[in-house]
Order: structure tokens, then sequence, then C-alpha cells
């Protein structure tokens, strides 16, 4: 572990951050908008920059024996590790649901969003949105959370209500697939997410160096 | 040799505006940057750390620019300023334990020195240290990594007596020991103690830089003190 992540864990990091990594254990919830455990996990992420945000953080980072961009680095880092092992779990548990669940009648008589692959990819897209709105958006300025972050959230529940709204559309049923059903398609939409997520960070990060370059701390 | 060099730094604010300002720090030397409040000695130095992006002007330090060298120059810098609170809810002994990881040239021996001269408690959080103690916990994480240039922004600021006395003391220790210290300050006594050269910046401009010795011939009147100059010369530059 390189000592800007060990830094951002151990000094700018809230140990709420942790605990709302157990908003994955959402996705086993039945009769639930599942993907709202991705909003749960960057509300945490959230709390911590607001903390990190009363203690002086960035400059001292800036301080730090770094280039000024490491400190956007660091950051990126830290919330890629919470949206991954977030990701982790919520990917364990969907493979349970695929598996032992998969016939479960509480999952089978549920009208909304199944946990599939396609759950795992618009949750990929979810953080991917969070990176380039919130993250993005805060290196803007290095102080201002407040408008990144609404922002963030009427973005995201408009995401969560288009994904659970989909497979009731005629002739998208399968994106609502159980157990293994449509695999190569539901494989496909997690690339898909996949690929958001991928983009959306990579491109936010550079746009957030540049930024942050050109700010007065 | 000069140890770091400013050359024609210019920066551009609303109601504020450093004007060219150019100086050089003598290496192995103490050197006072002394002007009023709001006269730019902050903006100066953020601007030799990086921290505020300049219109224009180039920074070096041992001959290599700020621009692109920024991680292996902090590492041979230490900075401090005021009463800034790190972490205020974390301990001392937490926020050094990941500070040290960054510098590889942490001095533990350096550390524990200081600590008992600062008379720090490891256990203690920033939030529970007067502002005297926080800077005092600040001067200690710069000088704990073996810097061989400080860059301190007003060091002696709410510091007792007896404190300001022992860290000018300190100040000559390091300078013996080939440190170059830049120090800014609006307390003339420290810079008739341990000042070897004085940086005078006023409204943004550079005034005067020079040895103390040179800006007291210079500036001053016969009998003048360092603070009946700088008096008489922000009156003059307010006419």
């Amino acid at each position: 572990m390189n000592a800007l992540l060990r830094k951002e864990m151990r000094l700018s990091a809230l140990l709420l951050t942790y605990l709302f990594l157990g908003f994955a254990v959402m996705t086993l919830l039945p009769g639930y908008p599942i993907l709202c455990g991705v909003f749960f996990i960057t509300l945490g992420i959230f709390q911590s920059f607001q903390s990190a945000r009363e203690a002086n953080d960035i400059v001292f980072s800036a301080l730090l024996p770094v280039a000024k961009r490491d400190v956007v680095k660091g950051k990126y880092q830290f919330v890629l590790l919470i949206e991954l092992c977030g990701f982790a779990i919520m990917a364990v548990l969907t493979i349970i649901r695929m598996t032992v669940l998969a016939d479960a009648p509480v999952y089978r008589q549920n009208a909304l969003m199944t946990a599939n692959p396609f759950f795992l990819g618009m949750a990929l897209l979810l953080f991917g949105l969070f990176n380039t709105i919130f993250l993005g958006g805060f290196f803007k300025t290095a102080y201002k959370l407040g408008k990144p972050f609404v922002t963030y959230i009427i973005v995201t529940f408009a995401v969560i209500g288009a994904a659970e709204a989909l497979h009731h559309f005629p002739g998208l049923e399968a994106l609502n697939a159980f157990g293994f059903d449509h695999f190569g398609l539901q494989l496909a939409l997690l690339a898909a997410g996949a690929l958001c997520f991928i983009a959306l960070t990579v491109l936010s990060y550079k746009k957030a160096c540049e930024n942050f370059e050109r700010i007065d701390l | 040799m000069n140890a770091a060099e400013v050359q024609n730094l210019c920066k551009t604010y609303p109601a504020f505006r450093l004007k060219e300002v150019s100086f050089s720090l003598e290496g192995g030397r103490i050197t006072g940057f002394i002007g009023r409040n709001g006269a730019g000695k902050t903006t100066t130095i953020k601007a030799m750390l990086n921290l505020i992006h300049t219109d224009s002007g180039d920074i070096t330090y041992f001959g290599l620019p700020l621009s692109g060298h920024e991680k292996e120059i902090k590492q041979r810098i230490g900075y401090s300023t005021g009463t800034v609170s790190w972490y205020p809810r974390k301990t001392i002994r937490e926020i050094v334990d990941v500070t040290k990881t960054f510098y590889s040239g942490w001095d533990e021996e350096a550390y524990r020195k200081y600590m008992e001269l600062f008379g720090l408690d490891e256990t203690k959080k920033p939030i529970e240290l007067s502002e005297g103690m926080k800077v005092k916990f600040n001067l200690m994480l710069a000088l704990s990594h073996r810097a061989e240039i400080l860059i301190l922004d007003e060091p002696t600021s709410g510091l007792d007596p007896f404190s300001r006395d022992e860290l000018l003391e300190v100040f000559r220790t390091l300078k013996e020991h080939g440190v170059t210290i830049l120090f800014s300050t609006h307390i003339t006594s420290d810079l008739e103690r341990c000042a070897d050269n004085i940086i005078y910046i006023s409204r943004g401009e550079i005034r005067a830089a020079c040895s103390k010795e040179e800006f007291l011939r210079e500036h001053g009147k016969p009998e003048e003190t360092l603070e009946e100059i700088f008096l008489r010369l922000e009156r003059e530059a307010r006419l």
C-alpha cells in the first residue's frame, strides 16, 4: 500500500465510511430497490470528505513530499478502494442470489430489480457517476462539497428509478433475468457497466488533476 | 550559494496583487521575511510551496525548478504555518506515524528531541492544544525530517517569550548545521535577534532583500531601531 492511500485510510477517512460498506448487504433485501446500497456506500465516502475538509486534509496532503496532483490520486485511490470493496460484497451476494437462492419465492415474486449481472453493471455505472459528479466536482474547488453531492443524488436516483423501471417495458424483460437465464446478455450488460465505470473514473480523474493544479489552497 | 530563488512572482487576486516578487535565500543563513498583515508574506510562501497557482514567475530550490521536481524538493524542505490545526481529533502519534512514512529522511531522534523541547505529548490531539502548542506541533513536524530549508510562516506568533527564545535558539543551532531558514514575522525583535538577512515586503512588492546590516545602512537613520525603520517606511509608503 502506498503512503498516500495509507494516509487517506488512517487520517482522512471516518470509521463511518467503512461501516457504510455494510449497506452492500442490501443486495439481499427482497422488495427493495437494491441499487440504493450503492448510494449509501457513496454517502459513507461523502462523510469522510466532509470530515477531511474540516481537518484541513487537502492542504496537509499538498504540503507532504508529493506532487500536487498526487493529492487527487490519493483521494481517487481511497474512493476506488471503498467502491470496489462494496462492489465485491455485492457481487458475492448476487452470486448467492443467482445460485442457492435462485428459486426463493421472496425474490421470484419481486416487482423490483433482481440481483443479477445487469444489477452489478448498474452498480458500477452509479459508482462511476459518483466519481464524475461528486469527486470531479469537489476538485474544482477542493472545498465545496454540497453542490456536487446534491447533483449526484439527483442523477443517481434518476438512474436507479430508470434501472428499476426498464424491465417492465415490453421486450426488456431479460434485464431482470433470474439465475443464469440470458447469461450472455447479462454478462454483456455487466461489461458495459464496467466500461462506463472505467471511462467515467479515468476522465474525471484527469479533469480533477487539471483543475486541482489551477486552484489556490 | 543560493538555496532557493524566487523570480518575478506575480499573483493577482481581486483585491490584492503580488508584483514581480524576486529574492533569493542564501544557504545556511536565517532570513526574516517581514511585512505588515496583508502585505503578501503568506501569498509568497504559499507560492513557494506550490499551494497557489501563480500568474507568472519561477521558483527554484537547490538549483532545481519547483515545477517538475516538487516531490524531491519537498523531501528536502520543511514548512510550518502558525496555528493551523491538522486533523484536530487525531492524536499527535497517529498524525506523526502517517507523516513520517512520506519522508526518507525522517529523524526519529530529532522528533523525540523536539517533542521534549516543546513539551508535546503524543497522546494529545490538536484540538486539545493551545494556540502556542499548535505552533510548536507544526514546527516539530517541519523539524523532524532533516530539512535543508525551513520555510516558516509566523512561527513565533502566539508563543510565550520563553518559547520564542527557545525557538530562536533552535534556529541558531540549525543554522550552525547548515540549515537555511526563511521565517515570516511581524515581530521585529525576532529579526534583531537572529536574522542574517531581511526581506521586506509592502503592498505586494519587495522593498528590500539584503543582509540585516545593509538594510540598516540603506534604510535606517542614525539611532533608529529596526521597528522604527519599518514603521517609518510603512508610513512613507502610505503617503
